[in-house]
């Protein structure tokens, strides 16, 4: 964990301040900047790990600085969002940044967001996916739910090993819509969630209550592995 | 005439007996007017000295008589006429101005009775078209327009004001003694409905502003409590931490840390509830209407719940149930509902949640078994700061089934409240139910 490099950007000096205390708390060494100038700035002079970005700044949106960041940097971005600014939101992720919370946030979602985009950062996968009690064989195309062997249709199996294959990671409608169906269809976002309904029924052990497949308002979907609760 | 002229021969004098020709020269003067009176004068000339004057059946004029026969009849012909043309006249007018006036009296009834003015334009235009004798006019208010070239321009004045304008066919020429009394008469009308109508639309305007002031002060009055309170307990455990006059235990730092995480947590969701009616009441929250399936916005709703959530029991039909909805202010209306149904509901009870597909309409019950609602509230409880009533208030704002009874009607849906024979009430959230457009090329 040390020597890792966390940039924070936000205007709000409480934020910065509280964020800060917070990271360097759980290890990370972080650098923080106030302003979208500043950041880019930051970020040429000492490439970071990862980047903790507000998306309103004083001197541009947080979604252009996703942009310029991606066009050199492959580092994991979280992006700090406000209730209600959902299109902007989904424009920061479509720019390249890999998650997001919605202020006001709890620390521990924060880190752990961060946590999960760094280690994606480093994990590659192989033909056989294991997340949770699910078992996605991706050569003999089938899934196992706790041992037993659960039969999808094709276009279910697309969409869970699209979802596993980015374990962890949040995709938006598009994205998915785009890797599934084909670029055609990047606006039916309608499939998606008959079909994320009915995947549902069979993966979750209470599909009211998914714990594998869950909803991120207004921004797209998240397969993870289930918290022991 | 002739043949009475005949008759009386032997009684009378024949030239004196000519006068009985006046009888047929006067009712056709009265009745058709000079023109057709002159050949009827001469023809019963012509007749009486055929007929009756030596030599007979001769147009030969020998006398003076003849003449004078003529000239009677004539004379006879155009005062008769022209005192009937007269009368003819006075008669047209008086039933023109009637019919004006008439139309002056339809029109201003309608203006009236009608809040709308606009809506009565083209009728009152056609009416006052037919007046004028021209087959079609159009009437703009305020309109101070060019005419198009198919049209000619009559502005429509009452006293010193332009009302509007009445646009008629280029062209047409209006009767001009109609349009001199009957326009600016109409003229006057339609400006005092034009006022009366802006009047009531301003004191509509005027009311409308006062209701939501008094909104915005009741809801002012109710939230500053409730965002008071969080407040002050964030503030006193702050302190708390700080002081150095205090001896806190281990314990008591984390009691005071949970007291400030909890608190701010409740802050934060009444904010967003004020932001959500905030958007209602500004007529701002349009709906993003997709298709989703219900068991997504409920469990996106179970989530935001957290917690308490663990206490609300769902069961699902086998297909996903499909409606068109802005899922976040679904979500908003379904997270208000269950959070309702957890808090009056004993803490050992299970709130239960069925979704229920009847073909026409997708509906989510939400049955608790609480306190119930008297039959009197069932429809006040959808108020803004409606509350239980005292004595079993628990935390909460009043706003959160006023929200979402918002959300949902604005989606289409509705939201009702039914008791429970069984004790406790059950909260029908219905949606319209939609279906997956038929898929063309879609695995």
């Amino acid at each position: 964990m040390s020597g890792t490099r966390v940039l924070v950007v936000d205007d709000e000096p409480h934020i910065l301040r509280a964020l800060q205390t917070s990271l360097r708390a759980a290890g990370y060494e972080v650098e923080a900047a106030g302003s979208a100038q500043e950041a880019l700035a930051k970020a040429a002079a000492r490439p970071p790990d990862a980047v903790i970005l507000d998306l309103v700044l004083p001197d541009g949106s947080g979604t252009d600085v996703c942009r310029e960041l991606r066009r050199w940097s492959t580092a994991p971005i979280v992006v700090l969002s406000v209730v209600g600014d959902e299109p902007e939101k989904v424009a920061a992720l479509d720019a390249g940044a890999d998650d997001y919370v919605t202020k006001p946030f709890g620390i521990d979602e924060l880190l752990a967001r961060l946590r999960a985009g760094l280690r994606r950062a480093v994990t590659p996968t192989g033909p056989i996916l294991e997340i949770g009690e699910l078992t996605l064989d991706l050569e003999k195309r089938a899934l196992a739910v706790s041992g037993r062997s659960v039969s999808l249709t094709p276009t279910e199996f697309e969409l869970l090993r699209f979802l596993a294959q980015n374990e962890g990671k949040l995709l938006t409608h598009p994205m998915i819509l785009r890797a599934v169906w084909g670029p055609a269809y990047d606006r039916e976002s309608h499939y998606l969630h008959v079909y994320v309904s009915q995947l549902r029924r069979k993966i979750e052990p209470d599909p009211a209550r998914p714990r594998y497949l869950l909803t991120e308002a207004g921004a797209g979907y998240r397969l993870v592995v289930p918290q022991q609760s | 005439m002739t043949g009475l002229v005949f008759a009386l021969r032997p009684v009378a004098p024949v030239l004196s007996l000519g006068v009985l020709y006046v009888f047929a020269v006067l009712p056709v003067a009265v009745l058709f007017g000079l023109a057709y009176a002159l050949p009827v004068s001469v023809a019963s000339m012509l007749a009486f000295n055929w007929f009756f004057l030596p030599p007979r059946h001769t147009f030969a004029l020998r006398d003076s008589e003849n003449w004078v026969a003529l000239a009677v009849y004539l004379i006879t012909a155009s005062v008769a006429s022209e005192l009937a043309a007269r009368g003819r006249r006075r008669a047209a007018e008086a039933e023109q101005r009637e019919h004006e006036a008439s139309l002056l009296a339809d029109v201003a009834a309608r203006l009236l009775s009608s809040g709308d003015v606009q809506s009565q334009l083209p009728h009152i235009a056609a009416r006052a078209a037919a007046a004028l004798r021209i087959e079609r006019g159009r009437i703009e208010l305020d309109s101070v327009r060019r005419p198009e070239p198919h049209e000619s321009a009559h502005p429509s004045v009452a006293g010193d004001r332009h009302v509007g304008t009445l646009f008629l066919e280029a062209g047409a020429v209006p009767d001009p003694g109609v349009s001199r009394r009957l326009l600016p008469a109409l003229a006057s009308v339609l400006a005092v409905a034009h006022d009366r109508e802006q009047l009531a639309r301003k004191a509509l305007d005027a009311e409308a502003l006062r209701r939501s002031d008094a909104i915005k002060t009741a809801i002012l009055r109710a939230v500053s409590h409730d965002l008071r309170s969080p407040l002050t307990a964030i503030r006193a455990a702050g302190e708390g931490l700080q002081s150095t006059a205090l001896d806190l235990t281990p314990e008591d730092r984390r009691s005071l840390l949970d007291t400030i995480r909890l608190e701010a947590e409740r802050l934060d969701r009444l904010v967003g509830k004020l932001l959500d009616l905030s958007r209602l009441e500004a007529g701002a929250a349009h709906p993003l209407p997709r298709l989703w399936a219900v068991d997504d916005l409920l469990a996106r709703a179970l989530d935001d719940l957290g917690a308490s959530g663990e206490r609300i029991s769902v069961a699902l039909p086998p297909e996903p149930p499909l409606v068109r909805v802005d899922a976040d202010q679904i979500e908003r209306a379904l997270v208000n509902l269950l959070e309702n149904a957890v808090k009056f509901s004993p803490p050992d009870e299970l709130v239960d949640v069925e979704v229920e597909d009847t073909g026409a309409e997708i509906a989510v019950r939400v049955s608790d078994r609480g306190p119930g609602v008297s039959a009197g509230d069932l429809e006040r409880i959808f108020e803004p700061f409606a509350r239980a009533p005292a004595g079993e208030v628990r935390a909460g704002s009043g706003l959160g089934l006023a929200i979402a009874r918002g959300f949902v009607q604005g989606n289409g849906g509705r939201l009702s409240v039914e008791l429970r024979q069984e004790g406790g009430a059950t909260f029908v959230l219905a949606l319209p139910a939609a279906r997956l457009p038929t898929a063309t090329g879609v695995r």
